[in-house]
């Protein structure tokens, strides 16, 4: 059997950042893509914002993606494309991981694995749309994958539920193919998507926006032919009598996105309910011992940028694993804070510079992140804005903090 | 009960608006109404459990306007002025199971149904349960089918290559008191009823058996014999091997008239032409009272009843491995055993049915009330279920009659029609056995009309299925892979389906080239993301084997296009 240091798992942005970043460790690694092409889902966005943080240019997401297919290529890593991860054992010295692909069923063995799968959309039956089944009731990145990969029309007139932002994007692209698009409807009072998103997307192409309202009903036997609309009140629950008929041949959801994380949980990988991706810590390694997970795959980031530089973090670190005793010290989420990532730094790591990525409750105008350490603030910094659509990054020297497995460490928005 | 009973009790309840009479061994009710329920409590007034003699219904319904049989929009001619021995019409489980023991003789079988796929009404819209009988009594058609099809069931799926899986069925009781009543009823099950799978068991075992289950259960009713089978899966198992015996089976044909003379179908119109069928055998389910209308052959009425199903993620498959129920008033009678939740031959879990009256016999649409109040009633069966993992919902419409009971017999009036009508659950379960039956007095039928009926030689009951990969040892899988290397390429991650696999479902006996009938032969689409991902893919692969645009594939019905073709078609047209 191939032995690996490292089999990363999926070829979009995270998968390639961490090939390359193991790559650099001089280790023997080979990544793994169920796609034709390696880049992801960075192949179908074809509009512009990416790179904005990491190459300091706008690029397109094809155009994102090809700076590092060309470096992953240069490299000569080792990637096998059209290939389904199908299973992964672990044992005692690393992992097996079973393939299925043209050539047939392989075997694989590997010290480490990343977990770079990225996320999948909710769907219309997971946020309980009710009604007939017709043809037109599409996610948002389906929608995209239709306009952009097939150059398909999935729609010539259509109302968007939900406010994220590939929703958004979709918005525009639909209406710059000729579709009309009657209305983005988000149950939230505020946005889900990036603030820059509703200004580009939406303000600039008169789409309107209507907050607290949510699809009720879809009607149609064959193809979509009407939806219902509703208002909501302040518990999201649709308000009786607000009741509006909009006719439209299809459905766009953009109703939020979830880590697919199906292998880390057959591995027995411990999830945080409020990312819905692993537990981590600082070196992005998961509950169980030399799985690693980054990107999308364990936690939904706004920006690729975002995606790409952790995992290249996760990439470095798995490379360098050495199986040893952890000494995790893990974090307490305090208030205001949705979530934060990492969950736990190893105290044995470097704790110099450590990558923390967290996103506010609501929305906070002049509040300070703050870290405690058995109560003594030792860290804080203030923020005009805090909204969780908008994912905030920070990196802290905590060697500063004299952590040790006794410490209570806090982080909060106060 | 006698006629001017009835009339004094629906006049009590309905003051004279509803009038009952005897018309040709029915009781024939009349009237105007404008509730629906109302309709359904008078004919249930009239009616007597399991009777032969059965309800037909024609009170006026003046609340709203019952929708008409949806029909396919295109019309042809293929099956114009064409002869048949026998024309089955309706392609569910009762269709589809007659047409392949029909197979086994020398016969012209046509099987028509007016859906683009088989088992597209009720027969794709149940929980797949093989039930053990354990809640019907001697006396009953559905008794008597049960208990044979019960046993059936393993060969059938054996021949059919189908996946089936005894699991058994728990009913739980929540309370104590109620224990000497149930080990009566046990008793009454096993030895009176003949359901000789009937046990009580303990608190402790049933614990043991189902650690998840409700632990205030103090016992439960046990039914070894109870199974899981997928029911549009047989369903098309069932005819495809009655068309690879010969079956003509021609979907998208909706029967819409007959001509009937002498107490004889002559000819039957559809939107394919008319056609001159010997015999006439009526399986349409919801729609069975109109084709026996049409007939001249009306003696029964069917009153729809809805029920809506969730079904689970495979993570939530831990939960239960059997089929389970909780039972909290004693053995009450009521149309099924209230629901439950159902380990799938796939691996999920199924919760649900309801059962809620409706005029409207194609309404599979779902509400949010259904979803919530059978998630309310089954997390008493097993605690920690959540809605959170819901993939999907779906609703179906079962056919009654007012007597609860099937009607299996040949026409009252017209002498050249079988009627398989009435059928609900347990139908799936039945439907081998009836098929049997009906094979039998076809036969019977058509030689007393002078026909010599030979032995289909060639009949094989074998039907080789597609193969299902993620289910192989990784050598087997190797091998077909190394044959196919398109069963190496995963098209839907969720359940982990191969393009190789796609195809075969494109070239199968009865290819349906739409999304949804690739999803129900080889189940790309349903996974956790519900097609999110492999859709696309589908489209692509259905519209490259039958050489057509991407945008002229279909989900299902006739105008259910996914596409409205090329992006760039305007600025092509401008060049």
């Amino acid at each position: 059997m191939k032995e690996y240091d490292v089999i990363i798992i999926g070829g979009g942005p995270a998968g390639l950042a961490s090939a390359i970043s193991a790559k650099d460790e001089g280790k023997d690694i080979l990544l793994i893509e169920r796609e034709v092409r390696l880049g992801g889902i960075l192949k179908q966005c074809i509009h512009d914002g990416f790179g904005l943080l990491r190459f300091n240019e706008k690029l397109s997401g094809p155009e994102y993606a090809e700076k590092y297919i060309d470096i992953f290529n240069e490299k000569k890593i080792k990637a096998l494309t059209l290939t389904f991860v199908t299973e992964i054992v672990k044992e005692e010295n690393g992992f097996t991981v079973s393939v299925v692909n043209r050539d047939g069923v392989t075997n694989l063995h590997t010290k480490t694995v990343i977990l770079a799968t990225g996320c999948r959309e909710r769907t219309a039956r997971q946020i309980f749309i009710h009604g007939t089944r017709p043809s037109g009731i599409f996610t948002a990145g389906t929608a995209q994958a239709f306009v952009n990969i097939y150059g398909q029309k999935p729609t010539k007139k259509c109302i968007i539920l939900g406010s994220g932002d590939i929703g958004l994007i979709m918005a525009r692209r639909l209406t710059l193919e000729g579709a009309e698009v009657k209305g983005v409807y988000e149950a939230k009072p505020t946005p889900s998507g990036l603030t820059r998103n509703v200004h580009q997307c939406l303000n600039d192409y008169n789409i309107p926006l209507h907050l607290s309202h949510t699809v009720t009903r879809v009607f149609g036997n064959s193809r979509l032919t009407a939806v219902e609309v509703s208002r909501v009140d302040e518990n999201m629950a649709p308000i009786k009598g607000t009741e509006q008929i909009i006719e439209c041949d299809a459905l766009i959801l953009s109703v939020g996105l979830i880590p697919e994380n199906e292998l880390a949980e057959t591995l027995g990988a411990k999830l945080n309910e409020r990312t819905k991706g692993p537990v981590c810590d600082n070196l992005y390694m998961t509950s169980v011992d030399g799985l690693f997970s980054c990107g999308n795959a364990l936690h939904v980031n706004d920006l690729v940028d975002y995606v790409s530089e952790n995992a290249a973090e996760a990439g470095k670190a798995a490379a360098n694993y050495i199986k040893s005793e952890r000494k995790l010290l893990e974090f307490s989420v305090g208030e205001n804070l949705l979530y934060i990532v990492p969950q736990s730094i190893e105290l044995e790591s470097d704790l110099s510079a450590v990558t923390v990525y967290f996103r506010s409750s609501g929305d906070f105008n002049g509040k300070k992140f703050t870290i405690k350490v058995n109560g003594d603030t030792v860290f804080e910094k203030k923020y005009a804005f805090l909204r969780p659509p908008e994912m905030e990054k920070l990196v802290i020297d905590m060697n500063k903090f004299n952590l040790n497995m006794n410490s209570r460490i806090e982080f909060s928005i106060i | 009960m006698n006629i001017k009973k009835i009339q004094k009790r629906l006049n009590s309840s309905f003051d004279g608006k509803v009038t009952a009479s005897y018309r040709d061994n029915s009781i024939v009710l009349e009237g105007e109404l404008s509730s629906w329920d109302d309709i359904v409590k008078a004919c249930y007034t009239a009616a007597k459990r399991y009777s032969k003699t059965h309800v037909v219904n024609d009170i006026k319904f003046t609340g709203a306007e019952i929708p008409k049989m949806r029909v396919p929009d295109f019309s042809d001619k293929s099956l114009e002025g064409s002869f048949w021995d026998v024309l089955i019409i309706g392609g569910g489980i009762s269709g589809a199971s007659i047409a392949r023991e029909l197979s086994k003789w020398e016969l012209d079988v046509l099987l028509a149904d007016k859906e683009p796929d088989l088992a597209l009404q009720a027969s794709g819209r149940n929980d797949g349960e093989i039930h053990p009988g354990v809640d019907l009594s001697k006396g009953s058609l559905k008794h008597r089918y049960v208990l044979l099809g019960n046993k059936m069931y393993e060969s059938v799926c054996k021949e059919l290559s189908v996946p089936f899986e005894r699991r058994g069925q728990y009913v739980g009781f929540t309370q104590r008191w109620t224990f000497p009543f149930v080990v009566l009823y046990a008793l009454k099950k096993k030895y009176i009823d003949d359901v000789t799978d009937t046990k009580i068991i303990s608190r402790k075992n049933l614990i043991a058996a189902e650690g998840k289950i409700n632990p205030n259960f103090k016992f439960a009713l046990f039914n070894s014999s109870a199974a899981c089978v997928c029911p549009y899966g047989i369903t098309i198992a069932y005819a495809e091997n009655a068309v690879s015996n010969g079956v003509k089976v021609s979907l998208g044909t909706a029967v819409t008239g007959m001509v009937v003379e002498d107490e004889n179908i002559v000819s039957v119109s559809t939107n394919r032409g008319t056609i001159y069928p010997k015999l006439v055998i009526n399986a349409a389910g919801v729609f069975s009272e109109d084709v026996a209308k049409m007939a001249g052959d009306r003696f029964f009425s069917i009153h729809p009843r809805k029920g809506t199903d969730s079904i689970l993620d495979k993570k939530a498959g831990v939960l239960l491995n059997s089929i389970a129920a909780i039972k909290e008033t004693a053995l009450k009678r009521s149309h099924t055993k209230g629901g439950g939740v159902l380990h799938t031959v796939h691996g999920n879990l199924l919760i649900g049915p309801d059962a809620l009256e409706t005029y409207k016999k194609e309404d599979t649409a779902t509400e949010p009330s259904s979803i919530s109040k059978v998630f309310a009633k089954q997390k008493r069966t097993v605690p920690a279920l959540t809605e959170r993992d819901i993939i999907t919902y779906f609703a179906g419409v079962r056919a009654p009659t007012f007597e609860e009971d099937f009607i299996i017999e040949a026409g009252r009036k017209t002498k050249n029609i079988i009627h398989c009508a009435g059928i609900q659950s347990p139908g799936l379960t039945c439907a081998p056995a009836i098929a049997l039956d009906i094979e039998a007095k076809a036969l019977e039928m058509l030689k007393k009309d002078g026909l010599v009926i030979n032995e289909n030689k060639s009949f094989n009951p074998i039907r080789k299925a597609i193969p299902a990969l993620k289910e192989m040892a990784p050598k087997e899988r190797e091998e077909l892979i190394k044959k196919n290397p398109d069963y190496g390429v995963i098209v839907c991650r969720c359940e982990e389906i191969s393009k190789g696999e796609i195809l075969d479902a494109l070239s199968s006996p009865i290819s349906v080239p739409t999304v949804d009938g690739v999803k129900k032969r080889v189940r790309p689409g349903m996974g956790r993301c519900q097609g999110g991902f492999c859709m696309p893919l589908v489209i692509q692969i259905i519209a490259d084997y039958l050489n057509i645009p991407m945008d002229e594939v279909k989900k299902s019905y006739d105008n259910s296009s996914v596409l409205f073709g090329d992006i760039k078609e305007k600025s092509k047209e401008l060049l």
